[in-house]
């Protein structure tokens, strides 16, 4: 028997998906505008964000319609509390694509020191992670989930290690300083896309398994 | 597009020195479900058997104000209570079956309105049966007797019955609370495929079922109506303080 309740989780579900490949690309260009250099691409992540904007609100709205009039239990529950935690992720996670897409404009030419950053192997790992988390999301695959947690260990180890090259960076030459600051918050805005990943992949979770793993207090256990 | 099918105005019920409705103004609109709802006594089920006239049939019984449909006032004097009902078909809380054959129940109101051959009596009967959604469980028991069906089937049963004659307008009270959850289910699926063609007014003590299947609710409080809004917006966002405390259960 359909039930009238289905509509409706179909409904947030392919909302969420829509914003979920928005989003996704929104990261995807705002790491290449920096690569390229490309400030057409910057302003096109700039510009798109309202409509990540206009997803959240719409998301938010059919949540607290779904929990007003429909009561839901047990998975539908799960699934309806994860997905407004989903959505506020992906927002945020759209915010940062913006910010790096804005910090993208700031410097003429990329700084000569900047092949020897991990910035490759680290866009690569936050790419992957939100892919990873999202996919997790439509397939309700708990296996992802875990490789989305685990990767976050390495994703905070590079990021630490180049954060502490560009400080050096600065000790070193006060021509440094400029560029070097706006590299140390990309690094750190990656890093934040990163845990946006890991929160999401945990809801993920949440929804498939109805554990809560987060703050990786149990992840350990679920393990064992 | 919101077309409104009964324009109710002014409308006061008295039976005998008791008032039960105090100056009701409501649209109730075409092909929608309209939720009723409110503590007992309120005056819910007085205003629902106003709109198919079954309030007359009480002695003491008196009213003014107005309640039209398609822009005709039904308490007009020409009106044929009959046809009227015709029009407005009703559900109760306990299904009210014959102690008869299933199929003697489906067909007592087309021959009641001249319809006499077996051939376009059957058809009346699948069709309204597969609308109900019942079609499938008893297409094979016609001849049984309908009180031998479960609960829901009766209740389910009487929705078909009430399609029979091709009513606009289904008035429901309290469909589903002698029903266990599956039951209920079916009948909240059933009149969510009803509005389709028809426009539901259903009386509920169930404020979950109420925020599940309606389009809009009205509350109503000691024979007032208090507050009249997309279900949605009373779920979410009440204006009235006595509509929030009663939803909210902080009532009393």
């Amino acid at each position: 028997m359909d039930r009238i309740f289905d509509f409706h989780i179909e409904k947030l579900k392919t909302r969420l998906i829509k914003m979920c490949s928005l989003v996704d690309e929104q990261v995807d260009f705002a790491i290449k505008s920096i690569e390229e250099q490309n400030r057409e691409l910057a302003d096109l992540v700039i510009s798109r964000d309202k409509i990540v904007d206009k997803y959240d609100i719409k998301i938010e709205r059919i949540c607290q319609k779904l929990f007003a009039l429909n009561q839901p239990v047990a998975m539908d529950l799960r699934l309806v509390m994860s997905a407004l935690k989903i959505n506020s992720n992906l927002e945020r996670i759209g915010d940062l694509a913006k910010n790096i897409a804005h910090q993208s404009k700031d410097f003429e030419f990329l700084p000569n020191y900047f092949n020897r950053l991990h910035y490759s192997e680290i866009t690569f790992i936050v790419r992957d992670m939100i892919k990873k988390a999202i996919d997790a999301f439509i397939t309700n695959d708990s296996e992802l989930v875990r490789v989305v947690i685990k990767s976050d260990d390495k994703l905070d180890e590079l990021v630490k290690e180049d954060s502490k090259y560009l400080i050096e960076l600065m000790h070193e030459s006060k021509n440094n300083i400029n560029s070097a600051i706006i590299f140390y918050q990309v690094f750190q805005e990656l890093e934040r896309l990163g845990d946006h990943a890991t929160n999401i992949a945990e809801e993920v979770f949440f929804i498939v398994k109805a554990q809560l793993i987060k703050h990786r207090n149990d992840l350990a256990d679920q393990e064992s | 597009m919101k077309e409104v099918k009964i324009k109710i105005k002014n409308l006061s019920l008295y039976f005998n020195y008791i008032q039960a409705l105090n100056d009701v103004s409501i649209d109730i609109y075409s092909k929608k479900v309209t939720a009723v709802i409110g503590p007992s006594g309120c005056g819910k089920t007085s205003f629902l058997r106003s709109i198919n006239r079954m309030n007359e049939l009480i002695s003491g019984f008196r009213y003014t104000g107005e309640i039209k449909i398609d822009g005709i006032n039904i308490y007009d004097r020409e009106i044929d209570v009959v046809n009227l009902r015709k029009l407005v078909g009703m559900v109760f809380q306990k299904s009210n079956l014959f102690p008869k054959s299933i199929w003697d129940n489906l067909i007592f109101a087309p021959k009641l309105h001249g319809v006499k051959e077996d051939n376009k009596l059957k058809d009346i009967i699948e069709e309204t049966c597969r609308k109900a959604a019942i079609w499938d469980e008893i297409k094979d028991r016609l001849n049984e007797n309908a009180l031998n069906l479960s609960a829901g089937q009766q209740q389910r049963l009487c929705i078909a019955r009430a399609l029979t004659v091709k009513p606009d307008i289904l008035l429901m009270d309290e469909p589903a609370s002698a029903l266990d959850p599956t039951s209920t289910a079916k009948i909240e699926e059933l009149i969510y495929e009803l509005k389709k063609n028809y426009s539901i007014i259903l009386v509920t003590h169930n404020m979950q079922q109420a925020a599940r299947i309606s389009d809009y609710t009205a509350f109503f409080y000691l024979g007032h109506l208090i507050e009249y809004e997309k279900t949605t917006k009373m779920f979410t966002n009440p204006t009235n303080q006595q509509t929030e405390d009663y939803i909210t259960g902080r009532f009393g």
